[in-house]
């Protein structure tokens, strides 16, 4: 059984820009960018446009993300619906959710869910854009985290991976696969950045940055922005572009509480996000053909798979061929265009965009055949928030 | 040579925690009605909304939880020990800590390991809780 509302929304319009290292626009340029592609993309009129939900990135954290000014900027002065959201990578999948259920209950016709950013300065390393951000000396207890050289997202994801990877004995080369086999799918991916072929000995030979993650373990950062316009299934079967059907939706969010009852590293909000979209939609994982996982991480990809029920615990690994890079083995249909790890990293739009892709089947060369339940996954802090998204391109 | 890491830098609420370092205890905050420690500091217990807590001194003993080897350097003090060991060690009171590792060969360290603190005076005013295994 199935909720009602499963296949009454749709995202109609995708607005993807130029991503990755383009200097000299700030995130509310991209953000402009991104919702004229949008409508471009759905057949829309900028008046029709009467919903806005914005979701800055890195430059949230640095005071000079979008924010609400984003509509005195576009000049949108129809809205009936507007909301700065912000729960970290989760959000994206968040504002789609917020988003369909307005729509379907007659509070906006088209909302645009916008996430921009532009953290890369020229001349500037990722690192510093994100180890960088918000920082000022903390005090407190918070101070010891600098005083033992704690510092970044990276360690952070790490310690959960280290404890994930000794409890059911994975490895750096297992990591790698993963890495190897979404770096595959960038290659034929027009908007990925990282499209250099890449095997698991150029893995190995990048450099650490906290061990157990390597250089290629870790996700991009970007300049740039994603726009998805989200209406009714109604409105949305006569405009331009196939739609992408909402089906299932569901958040989860375990927080991080740093205390023995609560487990960090073999379990995230996948789980309870997972149940209630799955629910929803009236599928469960056997029934999923295409994955667009959160993937901060590799690490992230293996532990997602596995709380959404595709594998079992410590077994989502098996999933992938021992060597990604041979043209011969078969990839699972899992970041099909490349992920954050190697395309674009636009926290929870990296998902969704490709999600919406696969799901209008307009992949190009790494379209996957079978695309008619379309997971996506959002995760924010360190596993503490998520949200999930089915989309599909059929009604019903 | 000069210590020049960061330090850490108490605020008023964290002074007493700062201050039982110096004295080479380690504090945790204990919340009767809940019989909860909490660590790091917060003025209400997230299990039952108590605000009314005392300072007790903890055992000390605990396990790691989980560690990585920092090799990137976001702060030049960092140069000479690059890479280094983070870690996180569950105390046996429950709260957990994030800490460094220290008198341990890399290759023994392992989730699970059985760990004590021990006081690093860094400086005249600054003592670090740091863990070795046991």
């Amino acid at each position: 059984m199935s909720d009602p509302i499963r296949g009454q929304t749709a995202i109609c319009g995708l607005g993807i820009t130029e991503m990755g290292k383009v200097y000299g626009h700030d995130a509310s340029w991209f953000a402009g960018e991104s919702i004229r592609l949008a409508i471009e993309d759905a057949g829309l009129e900028k008046d029709d446009i009467d919903g806005l939900l914005v979701n800055p990135g890195i430059t949230g954290m640095m005071g000079t993300g979008i924010s609400i000014p984003l509509q005195g900027y576009l000049g949108l002065r129809n809205l009936r619906l507007l909301n700065h959201m912000n729960s970290f990578g989760a959000t994206a999948s968040a504002m789609v959710q917020y988003a369909a259920l307005a729509v379907h209950h007659g509070m906006a016709n088209y909302v645009a869910c916008i996430f921009a950013d532009a953290p890369l300065q020229q001349g500037g390393s990722a690192g510093a854009a994100y180890g960088g951000a918000g920082r000022r000396g903390p005090t407190g207890m918070a101070s010891l985290m600098p005083a033992f050289g704690f510092y970044g997202a990276n360690t952070s994801y790490a310690l959960a991976a280290r404890r994930y990877m000794e409890r059911y004995g994975i490895t750096n080369n297992d990591l790698g696969r993963v890495s190897v086999a979404q770096r595959r799918y960038a290659v034929d991916n027009p908007h990925a950045t990282m499209r250099q072929p890449l095997t698991l000995e150029d893995y190995h030979n990048s450099r650490w940055i906290v061990e157990p993650f390597h250089l290629l373990d870790c996700c991009l950062v970007s300049n740039g922005a994603v726009c998805t316009i989200v209406t009714t299934a109604e409105r949305a079967r006569d405009l331009k572009s196939s739609p992408a059907y909402v089906w299932g939706m569901g958040q989860g969010h375990p927080g991080n509480f740093p205390h023995a009852e609560i487990e960090v590293g073999t379990t995230s909000g996948a789980t309870v996000s997972g149940e209630t979209a799955y629910r929803m939609a009236g599928v469960g994982p056997e029934d999923v053909d295409v994955c667009e996982f959160y993937d901060c991480y590799t690490y992230t990809v293996l532990r997602t798979i596995e709380d959404y029920g595709l594998a079992k615990p410590g077994e989502a690994i098996g999933l992938y061929p021992d060597d990604p890079a041979d043209p011969e083995a078969e990839l699972p249909t899992i970041n099909t265009g490349g992920g954050q790890l190697s395309s674009y990293y636009m926290w929870g739009m990296t998902p969704i965009s490709e999600g919406v892709i696969q799901a209008r089947g307009s992949g190009g060369d790494r379209q996957v055949e079978k695309h008619d339940i379309v997971l996506c996954s959002g995760n924010g802090g360190t596993l503490d928030t998520h949200g999930t998204l089915i989309l599909s391109p059929n009604a019903n | 040579m000069a210590y020049d890491k960061p330090l850490p830098n108490p605020d008023e609420n964290t002074q007493p925690f700062f201050d039982g370092l110096r004295e080479h205890k380690l504090l945790l905050q204990y919340f009767p009605s809940a019989d909860h420690y909490q660590y790091p500091y917060s003025d209400r217990c997230y299990k039952d909304w108590s605000t009314d807590w005392e300072w007790r001194e903890s055992t000390g003993n605990g396990e790691v939880y989980t560690w990585v080897r920092m090799h990137q350097l976001y702060h030049p003090s960092w140069k000479e020990e690059i890479p280094y060991t983070l870690a996180v060690v569950q105390l046996d009171e429950g709260p957990r800590m994030n800490t460094n590792l220290v008198n341990v060969d890399v290759d023994e360290i392992r989730v699970g390991m059985r760990v004590k603190v021990l006081f690093d005076d860094v400086t005249d005013e600054h003592t670090l809780p740091k863990f070795e295994p046991v």
